[in-house]
């Protein structure tokens, strides 16, 4: 080398040498910030992303038939979450989430923000109740968006399927307006019953969830439990319901639209309680969709959402002439003796009146006029009395107001009066007399809920008790798997007068056991059942080959009511059968087939505990073909 | 053969032999429970062949090494060209050849050629002699094989070629002007790198950096999560295998481009401090063998070297912390891949001859 060059590069890489170390120096010092000035900042950051408290939910009670068959059970299944502290905030995330998964991105964007603002809690659930496909979508999408995570946590089997839908109900995720109304007792993204009993039980089926402590990795993944407080489960609990007999009903009412009820004329516990079409409460339970199956149920002509006997309100028809012949004997307008002619038809206030019977039933007493359900007889009964009488009775014997069942969103009975007809019509308040003779047969304003009606049919069983019907048996005692009862709700008492009382049990036991009772083809021949049909107008007909070409949809709504065995009554029952004509041929067949199942067959051969389809990802499960 | 061995600059060596085994053990930390829990045995199965390459270079005479740069400089453009034609697409980007099952990224190795043939060209004559026209072409001969590399694209790859233009001031000098004009040509370049040259990626990347909280999902996840390892990481670390961040997956790519966030997480401050205490006395040592080399040509390889090193540290560490843009670029016998470490082991077993051929003459 050049000797004149070596120092000048010597002094050139010395100043290298320098600017190395110095270089190595700002790297200590950057190091020595984020670690030890900022050590505490960044622990923390790690420690959170590490450590998790997750909720840990706590199943819901079972609900058992009064017989300790199971309607409602609890499966583990697999839902697809996202943890309260990986909600996502960009949109364009929130989007091709929502696409990935086929959700409607709105919905979901909405949803992200609602949990994100109210802290902490459960996760958000983007899919519930994975099947083996949606644990293969699941992991497919989990592998682009590791903020996911698959939770197993209770379902909700409800295993009769359509059964006993109505009053079953269904769970969902709680919603603001609930939240909103009771802050303490709600959280987000917590399950509550929506309908039906899963709803009015609510708080007696919910347990308390839990909390662990647990270290997860980059994917949300448990690795490690440092501790946690179990979730207590709900209590499971007795329904009065016996599923052999809701079966029946079922089975009896088969397509037809109406309502069944059987209520035991003991408590006033509902043994059965059947809405046709029923609807099936599995459907309901993927949160994201409900709002679909919401609407679609909801638009349809049938109508499944609505709980007939508790919902529907339905002229009385002829069932009602027990209520009529009540208050005119109390009244003293009649007595049972008295005879009135029917001619097949009476013109009252300038109009006729037409009696079922076109030829006439000629002389009648009471008893006869309700075993042939004599409409000119009632007409004179209602001709006699004012419609505030009617009423009175009706408000005496508990069927204007509510009957108390523990179901939500039941409706009121409505029997007319005065007063009544000022509020609903206020362009024509005034009442008519006219009026009261179509509410003498049960027909005109009169609108009745079938449990209304039995409860009524139910007080002349029972002389005069007013029961509070409900589904509430009691509460199972985990350990021994018994019934803890709880108290019925108790009675009260009438004061109906036993001789007005012999008069009116008389005329139900003609009306199915008499030579002339309209339900007579429904006699049983061990057992005295006892009734009255109804037969209820929806629209109004020439004559009855008029009537014969009508639509379905504008036929009677068939009845009927009453109670068995008449010696020592054990049950009351009511029937409707929508567009079915008449009632002796279309519910008292059903009633019929109720008594026998109660009665006769039940003890012989007791049906199978309901079967439900069991969705259960962890067991192998056959593919579902295609539709 | 103890001859042989005797060529290896003790100094050197046990530096290198304490920075290999600090890397090892990251590796086998930072693969455990993971796909890649073998990595750490592979990585030292490149390191001894490396070791190998490197004990083989020290032991021929740098001159002769020097001699051959040119074919080889000619050699590594063609390959740098072929690589875009024939070569395996990763990720976005063709960098690498695949030979029997293994990936070779050809620019790790031309960028040593490439310090090699300028060292050789420039400095085979006296200083003085080397007229500017000579200086642009030295540039341009730098400059070429980095645009085919962004090419690629590889920013990263491409910077890490820069250091070799610091054989210009070593023999030169440096004047005011000169910084001035860097400086001027750095900004406008930058402008015009933002403008025409950069990927959309890259220029995210730089956006990132500048604000790395913008977009905690996203890119800006990487450096958030290994400043949350080094930060978490304290005086004395987590202790070895039970960093939170590294073992739960939340550090990414913790075998290459982060490993050394896994190191700063379990051994803490203090492992920082031993790990550039280190990489300073390697650095350190090359400069001795710049010093002590018999030719400019070799003093300038050291220096470059010593340039490309200091890069690799300052960028990789850096990023890592937060401290510079997110920018792959691979951290010596940290990371771990076969073609870097070759290329290392290559370039220290030169500097070892220079060392050993200073001596013995």
């Amino acid at each position: 080398m050049d000797p004149r060059q070596r120092p000048l590069l010597r002094r050139r890489l010395g100043v290298f040498r320098v600017l190395t170390w110095g270089l190595v120096a700002l790297l200590v010092v950057v190091y020595a910030w984020l670690q030890l000035v900022r050590h505490s900042e960044f622990k923390l950051l790690a420690m959170q992303q590490a450590v998790k408290v997750r909720p840990i939910p706590a199943p819901r009670g079972l609900v058992l038939d009064r017989n300790g068959q199971r309607l409602v059970d609890n499966r583990r299944a697999l839902h697809l979450v996202i943890q309260r502290e990986d909600l996502p905030t960009r949109t364009e995330v929130v989007t091709a989430l929502a696409e990935s998964l086929s959700l409607d991105p709105a919905a979901l964007a909405k949803k992200i923000q609602s949990y994100r603002l109210a802290g902490k809690g459960h996760p958000l659930v983007l899919k519930e109740n994975l099947d083996e496909f949606g644990i293969a979508l699941a992991e497919r999408v989990r592998a682009r968006y590791p903020f996911l995570s698959v939770e197993v946590a209770p379902r909700r089997v409800y295993l009769g399927d359509e059964l006993a839908g109505h009053v079953l109900g269904y769970v969902g995720e709680v919603d603001e307006p609930m939240m909103k109304a009771k802050p303490d007792l709600y959280h987000l993204g917590e399950t509550i019953g929506k309908e039906g009993f899963e709803a009015s039980g609510n708080d007696k089926l919910k347990g308390v969830d839990g909390q662990k402590r647990i270290l997860v990795d980059q994917l949300g993944t448990e690795v490690a439990n440092f501790g946690q407080v179990d979730a207590a489960a709900g209590r499971s609990l007795f329904l009065t319901l016996d599923a052999g007999l809701q079966q029946v009903a079922q089975e009896a009412l088969g397509q037809e639209a109406g309502a069944v009820v059987v209520l035991d004329l003991r408590d006033g516990g509902v043994l059965a309680m059947y809405s046709g079409p029923s609807y099936d409460p599995n459907l309901f339970l993927n949160r994201l969709s409900q709002d679909m199956v919401d609407r679609y149920l909801a638009n349809n002509l049938t109508r499944p959402m609505v709980n007939r006997p508790i919902q529907g309100i339905y002229a009385p028809g002829s069932t009602f002439k027990l209520l009529v012949a009540l208050a005119a004997l109390e009244k003293g307008i009649v007595t049972p003796q008295t005879q009135i002619y029917c001619a097949g038809k009476k013109n009252y206030y300038g109009r006729d009146f037409r009696c079922d019977k076109l030829t006439g039933h000629g002389v009648l007493s009471m008893v006869q006029a309700i075993a042939q359900s004599c409409d000119v007889y009632f007409y004179e009964l209602a001709s006699r009395l004012d419609i505030d009488d009617i009423h009175a009775t009706a408000e005496k014997y508990g069927l204007t107001e509510r009957t108390g069942i523990d179901l939500p969103q039941e409706k009121r009975t409505r029997i007319p009066s005065r007063a009544w007809k000022r509020k609903a019509v206020p362009k024509d308040p005034k009442w008519y007399a006219g009026e009261t003779i179509s509410v003498g047969i049960g027909q005109g304003a009169v609108g009745v809920t079938p449990l209304g009606l039995a409860r009524f049919y139910a007080l002349l069983a029972t002389k005069g008790k007013l029961l509070t019907p409900h589904l509430f048996y009691g509460f199972r005692d985990d350990q021994s798997n018994s019934l803890e009862l709880a108290p019925a709700p108790p009675p009260k008492d009438t004061a109906l007068d036993p001789r007005i009382w012999s008069i009116l049990d008389e005329g139900l036991y003609e009306v199915v056991n008499g030579p002339h009772g309209t339900a007579r083809a429904s006699a049983l021949k061990d057992i005295t059942m006892v009734g009255k049909t109804g037969t209820a107008q929806v629209a109004t007909f020439v004559d009855r080959a008029h009537y014969s070409r009508q639509a379905k949809s504008l036929k009677d709504h068939a009845l009927f009511a009453g109670y068995a065995p008449r010696e020592k009554p054990q049950i009351a029952f009511v029937v409707v059968v929508e567009n079915a004509g008449f009632g002796a041929t279309s519910a008292a067949p059903i009633a019929q087939k109720l008594v026998q199942y109660w009665f006769l067959d039940r003890p012989l051969r007791p049906l199978p505990p309901p079967r439900g389809r069991m969705v259960d990802p962890f067991a192998p499960q056959p593919r579902e073909e295609a539709e | 053969m103890k001859e042989r061995f005797r060529a290896l600059d003790p100094r050197l060596l046990w530096v290198l032999l304490a920075l290999i085994a600090l890397g090892t053990l990251t590796l086998y930390s930072a693969g455990r429970n993971t796909a890649q829990s073998g990595i750490w045995l592979k990585q030292s199965l490149w390191n001894l062949m490396g070791m190998f390459l490197m004990l083989l270079l020290a032991t021929t005479d740098p001159r002769r090494i020097f001699r051959y740069s040119f074919p080889a400089y000619l050699l590594g453009l063609v390959a740098l060209v072929a690589v875009l034609v024939v070569g395996r697409k990763i990720g976005g980007a063709t960098r690498w050849f695949v030979v029997a099952g293994q990936t070779f990224q050809p620019s790790e190795l031309m960028k040593w050629v490439t310090l090699l043939y300028l060292s050789h060209r420039l400095g085979s004559r006296p200083p003085d002699t080397v007229g500017r026209l000579e200086l642009v072409g030295a540039v341009g001969l730098v400059v070429f094989p980095m645009l085919l590399i962004q090419r690629q694209p590889d920013l990263g790859m491409a910077l890490s070629f820069l250091p070799i233009l610091l054989i210009i001031p070593l023999m030169k000098g440096l004047r005011a002007r000169w910084v001035v004009a860097l400086l001027l040509l750095v900004g406008v370049g930058g402008f015009g790198a933002w403008k025409f040259a950069l990927k959309p990626y890259q220029k995210q990347r730089v956006l990132i950096f500048l604000d790395p909280s913008s977009d905690l999902q996203g890119k800006g996840y990487q450096v958030n999560q290994s400043r949350i390892a080094i930060g978490s990481g304290g005086l004395i670390g987590k202790g070895f295998t039970s960093g939170s961040q590294t073992q739960l997956n939340f550090l990414p790519v913790k075998t290459t481009d982060f490993a050394f966030s896994v190191w700063a997480e379990e051994r803490g401050f203090l492992g920082v401090l031993l790990a550039l205490g280190l990489f300073g006395l390697l650095l350190n040592r090359i400069l001795d063998a710049a010093r002590a080399a018999h030719t400019n040509a070799q003093a300038y390889f050291c220096a470059g070297a010593a340039g490309i090193f200091s890069l690799h540290l300052l960028v990789n560490v850096g990023m890592v912390a937060g401290a510079l843009p997110n920018k792959g670029m691979v951290l010596p016998f940290f990371s771990a891949g076969g073609s870097s470490t070759l290329s290392f082991f290559l370039a220290l077993g030169l500097i070892m001859g220079i060392l050993h051929h200073s001596r013995v003459k």
